[in-house]
């Protein structure tokens, strides 16, 4: 009997502590967020290094990008996450943070470096052309005529690609770094009440993915070019 | 085309090398361990009353407090690693966590890739089905007849499959595998599957945390006893705790943990 008691009492008190349980899904915030700004820029430098060596190489090296966007783009990040973590670096110590970070940045960086290839693209072969014919050598001309133009264009569709990654970082609770999607697993089981634990969830996910996207349109709009109207 | 071929051979060839040249591991894990003052241990903090957390996060349950003397007994501190039930195995077997304790029963398919301690507690199997439930489970097979739910990777879903599956009693459409138990529970309980197979212990807290569940049928089928996940051919970590787990037997140490927990 009383053990029935004390069950019940469990039960009626893990009912009333929900409240207090928000905090600790919110600490997953952090490890989110963290995980975000390690793979989106480490996916930025190595997407718009394989976006140049695509426009701009020469036969061999557009393969070769060529060969890695598909690659890249063809495999579901999680087995990406797996393959990184359980297989190769069986011996480097890589840890679950930096594992899950760097693949979710290396398989980012295949999609950022067509959306790159996209805006270089758009920017046209004349301004090439003209550059050259003004002296300026092929790097100076990506360098000073392309880029700035292109990186420009790239905003709007890259804020895309900023809040796939945001909400892609849930994968690597599956190496065991408890950002917010593991956190409101846990406390799903513990207190069976998943609408809360995933309703608080989503809507951190919701706020964080508007926030970034604000952001980036009002970057997107600041650095607009009067000729790009 | 053939390139690509070219390339994903290489790639293959390269993971290979990078995985198979695993140069200086110490001699002896429990030495390095001891060394590090650190054991790292692997659990899937979703499974009340064996792990989950509190309102603080913090670990708790039957596996928690045995593990926290196991490792205050090999002197060493205890760090947790929180990961999904399934990647437990493959993160001993890579050397990722040290050990693993999360209500794993002994099987021999897990048994080839990892070993096992001694067992520490004896669990049972139970069907668990919801209020309005119009069938009968009065032995294992009959729950052939219904939509199974079980948890993946579990002792419970090797059962169903290498039993019922194999001979064709339980059409693979009619068994639903789930990440954790509870979900599967939920789903017991809206309707969508008719039984549920899990451990006996946690399926009774899910049952009178969620309410509406009953438990038609207990005993020992795929389960038995439990045991710490040690990685292969690890003989002195598993001495060290055997040991220590022979002495927590005997001081009556975990019958203690199991009427907190499990008010047996």
């Amino acid at each position: 009997m009383i053990c029935l008691l004390r069950a019940q009492c469990n039960c009626a008190r893990s009912f009333i502590k929900m409240s207090n349980f928000f905090p600790y899904i919110v600490q997953g915030t952090a490890i989110t967020i963290g995980v975000t700004l390690v793979a989106l820029p480490f996916g930025l430098v190595l997407g718009l290094l394989m976006s140049l060596i695509h426009t701009y190489g020469g036969n061999i090296l557009n393969r070769i990008a060529a060969i890695y966007s598909l690659l890249m783009r063809g495999v579901p990040p999680i087995v990406l996450l797996f393959i990184l973590y359980f297989i190769l670096s069986g011996r480097i110590n890589l840890s679950p943070f930096w594992a899950g970070s760097f693949s979710l940045g290396i398989v980012s960086s295949a999609y950022q470096m067509e959306i790159l290839r996209g805006a270089l693209l758009a920017v046209g072969g004349g301004q090439m052309t003209a550059a050259r014919a003004i002296g300026m050598s092929r790097l100076q001309s990506i360098r000073y005529v392309i880029l700035p133009q292109a990186l420009r264009l790239a905003i709007p569709p890259w804020s895309n690609e900023a809040s796939i990654v945001l909400k892609d970082s849930s994968l690597v609770y599956a190496l065991g770094v408890p950002e917010i999607l593991r956190r409101a697993q846990q406390l799903s089981a513990t207190t069976q009440q998943p609408f809360l634990a995933y309703g608080t969830a989503a809507l951190i996910y919701f706020v964080l993915v508007f926030a970034t996207n604000r952001a980036l349109d009002y970057l997107s709009a600041r650095t607009k070019l009067p000729t790009h109207a | 085309m053939k390139r690509v071929v070219v390339f994903i051979s290489l790639v293959a060839a390269i993971s290979l090398v990078l995985s198979g040249c695993g140069a200086g591991k110490p001699a002896n894990h429990l030495d390095a361990i001891k060394q590090a003052g650190t054991i790292k241990v692997g659990t899937s903090a979703d499974y009340p009353p064996f792990e989950s957390v509190d309102a603080s996060g913090n670990k708790v349950g039957f596996d928690v407090d045995l593990m926290t003397e196991v490792a205050k007994r090999l002197d060493v501190k205890l760090e947790w690693v929180d990961m999904p039930f399934d990647s437990l195995i493959a993160a001993v077997q890579e050397n990722k966590i040290d050990a693993s304790i999360s209500a794993f029963n002994y099987s021999e398919e897990r048994d080839q890739k990892i070993d096992f301690s001694d067992a520490y507690y004896t669990s049972e199997d139970a069907f668990t089905v919801a209020d309005g439930f119009a069938g009968t489970v009065a032995n294992p097979q009959d729950v052939a007849k219904y939509k199974v739910g079980v948890q993946t990777g579990t002792t419970q879903d090797s059962w169903l499959t290498d039993t019922l599956v194999a001979d064709g009693a339980l059409p693979e459409s009619n068994l639903f595998r789930y990440d954790r138990v509870d979900q599967a529970m939920l789903d017991l309980k809206n309707g969508r599957i008719e039984v549920m197979m899990s451990d006996y212990v946690p399926a009774q807290a899910v049952a009178k945390q969620l309410g509406g569940l009953n438990i038609v049928y207990h005993g020992v089928l795929s389960s038995g006893p439990m045991n710490i996940v040690i990685p292969d051919k690890d003989v002195e970590l598993q001495k060290a705790i055997n040991e220590i787990i022979k002495q927590l037997q005997d001081e009556g140490f975990i019958d203690k943990l199991a009427v907190k927990y499990f008010a047996e």
